[in-house]
């Protein structure tokens, strides 16, 4: 009896934390940017940065334009055989799901996906 | 030889010279025209040339560049420093050929050529298959070696030269065979004339003197008429023997200059024509004022004669001469038939008359137009059709005692 009173106590110590927590998070989502709020959450636990994809992506097609066009329809519609990634990574972590973001959320995250790696302003 | 050819010039109609003119201007056009095309194709050969050497150097510069740039793509953005070489500056644009980075001296770069010159530099590209950095098109650029250029240029004048002279040297052969036929039918007119002529000499001069040895006071009046006739007769004849003898003989025979006194030159002249022009009921206004002039007398005489002979021929019945003559020109002014403005310029043409109708050989302007250019003198021709012709010398050069001299 004593043992369930200590459990359902834990349940709703956890539920409360959880509810403190995920109104933080929400807080402090309000002061991040998209692309930090929807990519790098997951792409944290990855082996290979959004760095590396970025060269990944840069080597494959080259320009502005096209690196922003195919990486769009890539997180619209994710797809093995669109993806830029080796085939061992794709065995091991499978292909992303597909984005629930919006067309102008997908180009601002892009934009600043982008902006942030640009190799342009980093040359010497 | 030299003189043989001149005379062949000279025996060609100004019309003829001029046709000459523009065939030869044609060929001269099309014969650079076509060293020009010669000259493009050479060099655009030379520049190949250039081009296919440097691009074998050029492209193991570009291996080593994708080389470095695949480094520095995989260390990137550890590494961000762009790789650089002492034997090349280069660039590196993307797909969509917006520059990514650069250290060309000249940022001209033309994306649909492989190789090119630009300012002194030559121009590489390489297109990458893999992005690396996102670049599509890989630039090279080096110094280029003037040396081939030069060597080009030199080329093409020296051969440029040397086939435009072989060319005018085939030119003046076709010229040659062109004209042959023309010479021929001139000189064989010429010959024609010049034989002809030396036969005239004796009877002309035989029926001269003996008209003026005749005793016309025993004569009855009939006869009178019939020797006066006969000596106009001759005296036409003796002026076109005159002429024909001065185109044959004494035209490339240098001249006696000396002071002439043109009045009086003129009053002789006249009277020697006035039989003739007594002919047709011509008469004579003289407006002379003393003028000298220092001249072939021949020739000097030529041209009075001719013209005033002219003024005879052509003038109507009943008609008027008046000779106007002043320190530096004179104007011998006929009633005549006159000449139309467009046959105005062709009047000094050998064997070129204006009218049909009347006799002559056509050489008598042409032998006052070669005395008048001769001596630098100046004619010049007014005429009104059916009213008259004006013709007027000046000598101001020539009476400077300009031609030439003994």
């Amino acid at each position: 009896m004593i043992k369930r009173h200590s459990i359902k106590k834990i349940i709703k110590k956890t539920i409360i934390v959880s509810l403190i927590l995920n109104v933080t998070l929400n807080a402090e989502a309000d002061n991040e940017n998209i692309y930090e709020h929807t990519c790098l959450p997951c792409h944290r636990y990855l082996p290979s940065s959004l760095g590396d994809m970025y060269m990944r992506y840069l080597k494959t097609f080259s320009g502005e334009a096209t690196f922003k066009a195919s990486l769009k329809a890539f997180l619209k519609e994710p797809l093995e055989q669109t993806s830029v990634m080796s085939d061992l990574f794709i065995d091991r972590f499978s292909v992303k799901d597909k984005s629930l973001l919006t067309d102008k959320q997908l180009d601002e995250a892009i934009d600043i996906y982008w902006n942030l790696y640009n190799v342009r302003n980093k040359l010497k | 030889m030299l003189v043989s050819k001149n005379k062949d010039i000279n025996l060609l109609l100004s019309s003829e010279q001029s046709s000459l003119l523009r065939f030869l201007s044609l060929y001269a056009v099309l014969a650079i025209m076509i060293l020009l095309l010669l000259g493009i194709f050479y060099y655009k050969s030379q520049e190949e040339l250039m081009f296919s050497n440097q691009r074998i150097e050029l492209s193991n510069y570009a291996n080593e560049q994708v080389k470095e740039l695949k480094l520095l793509h995989h260390y990137f953005p550890s590494r961000t420093e762009y790789p650089r070489s002492y034997n090349f500056n280069s660039a590196i644009y993307d797909i969509e050929r917006v520059k990514i980075f650069s250290t060309l001296k000249n940022s001209d770069v033309n994306f649909d050529k492989e190789i090119y010159r630009i300012d002194n530099k030559i121009h590489f590209v390489k297109y990458l298959d893999d992005y690396y950095l996102g670049a599509k098109y890989l630039f090279l650029e080096v110094d280029e070696d003037d040396a081939w250029y030069a060597q080009t240029i030199t080329n093409i004048i020296i051969l440029g030269i040397l086939t435009l002279i072989i060319m005018a040297i085939f030119g003046l052969v076709f010229v040659n065979i062109l004209l042959r036929p023309m010479k021929n039918s001139i000189r064989l007119l010429d010959d024609f004339i010049k034989d002809t002529t030396h036969e005239l000499n004796t009877p002309i001069s035989a029926i001269l003197a003996n008209v003026e040895m005749m005793d016309t006071d025993v004569m009855v009046e009939k006869n009178k008429k019939k020797l006066h006739r006969i000596n106009i007769a001759a005296k036409t004849v003796s002026h076109l023997y005159q002429d024909l003898t001065f185109l044959t003989l004494n035209h490339n025979q240098q001249s006696n200059n000396e002071w002439i006194d043109l009045k009086k030159l003129f009053e002789d002249r006249v009277e020697y024509f006035t039989i003739l022009a007594g002919s047709k009921k011509i008469t004579f206004t003289l407006d002379l004022n003393y003028s000298a002039i220092h001249m072939d007398l021949i020739k000097i005489t030529r041209v009075i004669d001719n013209l005033i002979s002219n003024a005879i021929k052509y003038n109507k019945r009943n008609g008027a001469i008046t000779i106007v003559l002043r320190k530096e020109y004179f104007i011998i002014k006929d009633s005549g038939i006159g000449i139309e403005a467009t046959k105005v310029s062709a009047i000094f043409e050998r064997y070129s008359r204006f009218n049909s109708s009347e006799g002559g050989f056509g050489i008598g302007l042409n032998i006052v137009r070669s005395i008048i250019d001769e001596y630098g003198l100046k004619i010049s021709v007014e005429s009104v059709l059916g009213e008259g012709t004006d013709i007027r010398v000046d000598f101001l050069r020539a009476s400077l005692g300009k031609g030439k001299s003994k």
